[in-house]
């Protein structure tokens, strides 16, 4: 039912140009001829990398310049045929490479789908959908945050993508269209066993299912702390550099001193050095046991998810998981991913590579 | 009669206007810290006295319509200024956004009196 494959992720300017085109439209553009399965770009709205520039958009005239990521996911091959392309695209970004499992089109029928072992303890679904989709009256995406939550999973957030790839066919938004079909995703987070149990769920309620599974570790849950971050060493077996991401959940009415929790994330870790974070807004969502949530018509503050991601080398997201600790102490879910290949540039600097690294936990079956 | 020239030149100086507050709001906005929004304030700030100014020195009319409507009109903003407030209120920050009104007004109208105090002196 799942294929093998690779995720590429992108992390770069909105301006930042190659040649006479903006590397957002180019990327999707290469994408989209190499027809790749999924791939989605998001707009953030802040964020910081190598060089420790904010890009931010709490004011209007500095929103021009928001940072952006790109996804692609799809076969070993396929993703390593872009990837070289990818690479002279995003000169100056971020780019890291993850393992991950693809599930599209037809899904199991009504069993529950047992998960393989690395899935089984905890795993991040990915589901891709499309703007305009709709299960029965309501929009796909509230009727899949919807089944998680009352499924019990940790958390769900929508994020609404501008351009894009489902089904290897390209997608983008425009100013005058409906955008029927520029993709969107659902990021959700649980036990495996529940994932397992949703996903031929997923298969009634969606027409063409596009999902993604990873293996992921919950680290904290509305302020109660259920794991640390693997303790990884710098390197893997054959000396390849290994790296780590944390995602926070949070929503932006959740507040730390004043401001909501992600802008306090972003504005610690960078005076902290980390080699960057980006927070992406979600459009409706859940973390913990607070009910799916968006914006509402008539308010004075902002409702919706958020979701920041941090990357860095072990020891290093350690010392920002103590940031992050504190930040969430009532609020927020926290998860861990290893990240097996990471290339960062500046231009003039360079960090990591994008060889996979082949690292296993202890008591972890090697084949998976 | 307004000719076609004119109205040319107005349309060019807007654009020009546009482009330096676009400069001036990022500027400023990128070397502050925190998250008052500076950058649509010094524009606004520096614009009310530029105006006051042209008031003060009661140019003729077709200067006045370029360098007041076109030249001011385009660099200061008004909706920028509602946007920014409006979204402090988005991010619970209505001590800010309360402060943002007020200082605005009280600023930008002192330095439009400034401007024509030194307008009318030239």
């Amino acid at each position: 039912m799942s294929t093998d494959c690779l995720k590429l992720t992108s992390y770069f300017g909105e301006r930042q140009r190659c040649g006479d085109a903006f590397v957002a439209d180019a990327l999707i553009e290469l994408y989209g001829q190499h027809e790749i399965a999924a791939s989605i770009l998001l707009r953030g709205v802040e964020g910081f990398g190598l060089k420790h520039h904010l890009r931010t958009d709490r004011s209007l005239t500095l929103s021009e310049d928001l940072p952006l990521t790109a996804i692609a996911v799809d076969t070993r091959p396929r993703i390593e045929a872009v990837l070289g392309p990818t690479i002279e695209l995003n000169r100056t970004g971020l780019i890291t490479l993850e393992r991950a499992r693809l599930l599209a089109g037809g899904l199991p029928g009504q069993q529950p789908t047992e998960l393989p072992a690395d899935l089984r303890e905890a795993a991040k679904l990915t589901v891709y959908l499309g703007r305009q989709e709709r299960v029965g009256r309501v929009p796909a995406f509230v009727a899949v945050c919807d089944l998680m939550y009352r499924r019990g999973l940790d958390g769900a957030t929508a994020l609404l993508g501008v351009d894009g790839t489902a089904h290897g066919r390209r997608e983008r938004a425009a100013f005058f269209s409906r955008n029927a079909e520029v993709p969107m995703m659902v990021i959700a987070v649980g036990p495996g066993t529940r994932i397992g149990e949703i996903l031929p769920e997923l298969g009634t309620l969606l027409p063409r299912p596009l999902l993604t599974l990873e293996r992921v570790r919950i680290l904290k849950r509305d302020g109660r702390l259920l794991a640390a971050p693997d303790a990884l060493p710098a390197a893997d077996e054959d000396g390849m550099a290994l790296w780590h991401k944390l995602m926070v959940y949070t929503s932006e009415a959740v507040q730390h001193e004043g401001q909501p929790i992600h802008r306090a994330i972003v504005r610690r870790l960078r005076a902290a050095g980390l080699s960057g974070a980006t927070t992406l807004r979600g459009l409706w969502g859940f973390h913990g046991d607070h009910p799916p949530h968006g914006d509402r018509l008539l308010q004075l503050g902002r409702h919706v998810p958020v979701v920041t991601i941090v990357i860095d080398s072990p020891d290093r997201i350690a010392a920002a998981f103590g940031v992050i600790d504190e930040l969430t102490r009532e609020r927020g879910l926290v998860t861990s991913e290893t990240i097996p290949a990471m290339r960062a540039s500046s231009g003039d600097r360079e960090r990591g590579g994008t060889r996979l690294a082949t690292h296993h936990l202890p008591g972890q079956d090697p084949a998976a | 009669m307004v000719s076609v020239l004119l109205w040319g030149a107005v349309a060019l100086t807007g654009g020009a206007g546009s482009v330096l507050r676009f400069l001036v709001d990022g500027a400023v906005g990128a070397a502050a810290e925190g998250d008052f929004p500076v950058g649509t304030l010094a524009v606004n700030v520096s614009g009310a006295i530029i105006l006051g100014l042209i008031t003060g020195l009661a140019l003729g009319h077709d200067q006045a319509l370029l360098a007041g409507t076109a030249a001011v009109g385009s660099y200061t903003t008004f909706s920028t200024w509602m946007l920014e407030t409006q979204r402090l209120t988005e991010e619970r920050r209505h001590t800010t956004a309360v402060l943002n009104v007020l200082i605005s007004l009280t600023l930008g109208i002192a330095a439009a009196a400034l401007g024509r105090l030194i307008g009318a002196q030239l």
